[in-house]
């Protein structure tokens, strides 16, 4: 017995030929995903719209800064009325924060967001690119046709020139009398024996927490002193260089004062009477001192009207001794006075300052034709005019292996500034280079002219539910 | 995919039918198949296969890869703020890549129109294949290979199990209808199977009853012969309760439900030393019946591994398509909501 006889009939029974009209179930299920999946969709998009959260568009994370408004929308992206557009513009970024420009002779002010831009993450949004400032500093040109500064600078690597103070022409305007050469030596005479000076000893920054090595004497007279740890923020050229923040007070040296660095091995004695120094002052304050101390000296002890000085001191002979007697104390007074002021005009003093003795017909009440005049010292605090720096952050790197001249410099008029090479050794482009776009040292916006904002957000508006878009005429908390 | 393939498989089984129902039927080289009055069908199920027809367009993807990465690469390197799909080179990216996923999508629209003469079938399958294949990377570029916000999180997720789906789709187009061919050589449509599987279980039953006919018939004979001959010793016996009992307890059941797993009768070698000791117990006159049964089995075995090798080689479009579908709805939204802000 044949299983099947193929005939076309048997055959053509093997098929039902209505299949097509019964769906198969993986069809079926094929059809009920294909459904279901799309329409989830929808409603995952919908849930957000329901919710008015329009972040779910969000082309990315937020910077830290403005992590608060990712679910406000609207506090950025402006739509104009009647407009499909809601662009982000500068509007609704000035309506938090100023922006200054940054030359008022600049021919091209660039949008925010073509230089801050947002929904990168946790990026920071003053880290803007080089081609930023490029796209001015490449080929700079102003409205008023000059410029001082250089012209083509693409970037750090590209186009930067050496640092002003080091280029030809340049000197250290400082006029204090300091060779680094000797003060770097061994063997120097401190005020307790030999001792060989570092950098820190006088160059520390404002925070710096250890005492000085070498500070003024406690009670001395001397009319400063000692710095006190922690102390303000600088301020130089009458700006603050930031906020008195850990960061920025450990960012720049402080100033460098007699009392904190000078003092200790270089005391100012006046007479051998006395074994106190006379204050580190104007030569009208240290006259006073000086008479003052001796006045009442002679007051206490006018035996000493009469007194007996060597006139020549010759090595191997007994001294000739004179015998001298002042008539008054006043005259007393007057001769020591004489004695102590030429030590310190002529030699204490001058040893670090330059002094001027002005002509008889300058001179007015306040200053004696016999007192010098001191030129002000002139120390840099701040040696870039248009950039920062942050010296903390480079304390892995000794002192000298960037101010590579100090041992050898022997003239205040040197510039020991490190040069722009020695920056891009570390600061440059590829993997192994530290951060060398522009915005590590230099600062877009002129601070200085920044306008204050009127607060129109609380807490309330940034907390509450997110808003959508808001038209250009609608404040932020109204868009909730 | 599925349509074209059941196409393949269809033309398979006529191929199949018509070689029994003793019809010439030559292979071509190409893949086609000739019958004996000289219709020609093609196979689309082998000209699926990622072979040397490919070439062209995989010499044409490749093209448009090197020169995108090649665009993409300084286009990086330079951009101010990095690469950004914001960008008009990041438009670009998005724009072709969401070109190359619509004309995807658009094979399944393809499919349900059969009859549109917009280009050969073929065709759409292979830009489907390599297209879509191509939009990822295009997509990534797009997105300068960040994921973004949620939504853009959520297409890049989307876009990457579509096209990951798809290349397992295609590895298995490519090797699934040879293992379907070797191992069910009495293949059918696949919506047809059930259809199938009733008809065999009414043909056993018919084979299982026409032996007890048989039996009965014999057994007349056998009584008549002797009452001639009067020699009741000659007679000769026919008893199928063997086989009565080995199908009620053993076949039926595997025939009613076949998905059962760990049956005697799933198991090939198992079930041929069942026919075989069915065999010695039953007359010559039976063997045939054991026979048919022996064959039903068989198939009713190929029709289970087909229903298996089917849903292993169209099990990945229950994610690909509708995840396609979403993607797509999705990134229309992407674009639209890009565009405002």
């Amino acid at each position: 017995m044949a299983r099947v006889k193929r005939t076309t009939k048997t055959v053509a029974q093997r098929i039902d030929l209505h299949y097509f009209k019964r769906p198969h179930p993986f069809r079926r299920w094929l059809f009920i995903l294909s459904l279901l999946l799309p329409v989830l969709a929808v409603i995952w998009l919908a849930s957000y719209g329901l919710a008015r959260d329009n972040h779910v568009y969000s082309s990315g994370r937020m910077a830290p800064a403005h992590a608060v408004l990712t679910q406000k929308c609207g506090a950025c992206h402006v739509s104009r009325a009647g407009f499909f557009s809601a662009k982000s513009n500068d509007q609704a970024c000035l309506t938090c924060h100023d922006g200054p420009i940054h030359h008022a002779n600049q021919l091209f002010t660039p949008e925010c967001s073509s230089c801050h831009v947002e929904h990168r993450g946790l990026a920071r949004l003053a880290a803007t690119a080089d081609e930023s400032c490029a796209q001015c500093h490449a080929r700079l040109r102003t409205s008023g046709g000059a410029t001082s500064y250089a012209r083509n600078i693409w970037s750090f690597g590209a186009g930067h020139p050496e640092f002003a103070p080091l280029r030809p022409g340049f000197t250290d305007p400082a006029t204090i009398k300091l060779n680094h050469a000797v003060h770097m030596k061994g063997k120097l005479l401190g005020p307790n024996g030999p001792v060989q000076l570092v950098c820190e000893d006088c160059h520390r920054a404002n925070a710096a927490s250890q005492a000085w090595r070498f500070p003024i004497a406690p009670g001395s007279p001397s009319g400063e002193t000692p710095q006190a740890i922690g102390g303000a923020a600088v301020s130089v050229r009458g700006e603050k260089l930031g906020p008195p923040s850990r960061a920025s007070m450990r960012a720049y040296m402080g100033p460098i004062t007699y009392a904190n660095q000078c003092a200790g091995c270089h005391p100012m004695p006046f007479d051998k009477r006395f074994t106190e120094s006379v204050p580190h002052d104007t030569p009208e304050r240290v006259h006073a001192f000086v008479m003052k101390k001796l006045q009442d000296y002679i007051a206490a002890h006018p035996h000493e009207l009469s007194e007996t000085v060597s006139t020549v001191m010759l090595p191997g002979k007994p001294l000739p001794v004179s015998p001298r007697v002042y008539r008054s104390p006043k005259e007393w007074v007057e001769a020591k006075v004489a004695e102590a002021e030429l030590l310190l005009w002529g030699k204490t003093c001058r040893q670090c300052h330059a002094l001027d003795y002005p002509a008889a017909s300058s001179t007015n009440a306040a200053q004696p034709a016999s007192l010098p005049v001191v030129a002000k010292s002139n120390i840099a605090l701040l040696w870039f005019q248009h950039a920062v720096f942050d010296h903390d952050q480079h304390r892995l790197v000794s002192c000298e292996s960037c101010h590579t001249r100090t041992r050898m410099s022997q003239e205040n008029s040197d510039v020991l500034l490190p040069s722009v090479q020695t920056c891009q050794q570390c600061h440059h482009s590829g993997a192994d280079g530290a951060e060398s776009r522009c915005f590590e040292c230099h600062v877009y916006h002129d601070w200085k002219t920044e306008k204050d904002v009127i607060n129109q957000l609380s807490l309330t508006d940034l907390l509450n539910r997110p808003a959508r878009t808001r038209t250009a005429t609608t404040p932020i908390s109204s868009g909730k | 995919m599925q349509n074209s393939h059941a196409l393949g498989f269809s033309v398979l089984l006529r191929c199949s039918l018509l070689r029994r129902a003793g019809w010439p039927i030559s292979r071509r080289r190409n893949g086609g198949i000739r019958t004996g009055k000289g219709h020609v069908r093609e196979l689309p199920a082998e000209r699926m296969r990622i072979d040397k027809t490919q070439r062209p367009w995989f010499v044409a993807s490749l093209a448009i890869l090197v020169v995108a990465t090649a665009v993409y690469i300084p286009y990086a390197r330079m951009s101010p703020h990095g690469p950004s799909g914001a960008s008009a080179l990041g438009l670009t990216f998005g724009i072709v890549g969401s070109a190359f996923m619509l004309f995807a999508g658009l094979l399944a629209a393809r499919k349900k129109v059969p009859v549109w003469r917009v280009g050969r079938a073929q065709t759409w399958m292979r830009g489907h294949l390599w297209l879509g294949l191509l939009s990822l990377p295009l997509i990534l570029f797009h997105g300068a290979f960040r994921f973004g916000g949620p939504l853009t999180t959520a297409l890049m997720i989307l876009l990457i199990i579509v096209v990951g789906s798809g290349l397992f789709g295609a590895a298995l187009q490519h090797y699934m209808p040879t293992v379907m061919t070797v191992e069910v050589p009495l293949e059918t449509i696949f919506e047809q199977i059930d259809h199938r599987r009733g008809q065999l279980l009414t043909e056993a039953d018919d084979f299982v009853e026409g032996a007890s006919t048989l039996e009965g018939q014999l057994a007349s004979a056998a009584a008549r012969a002797a009452a001639a001959t009067e020699e009741t010793g000659v007679a000769t016996e026919v008893n199928v309760t063997p086989l009565r009992t080995f199908y009620v307890r053993e076949m039926r059941p595997f025939l009613e439900k076949p998905g059962v797993r760990g049956h005697k009768l799933s198991n090939p070698a198992k079930a041929r030393a069942m026919f075989e000791g069915l065999r010695m117990l039953l007359p010559v006159e039976i063997h045939e019946t054991l026979q048919d049964l022996a064959d039903i089995c068989e198939e009713e075995r190929q029709l289970s591994q087909q229903l298996r090798l089917h849903h292993v080689l169209h099990g990945w479009l229950m994610l690909h398509i509708p995840l396609s579908l979403a993607l797509l709805l999705l990134g229309a939204a992407h674009a639209v909501m890009a565009l405002r802000y």
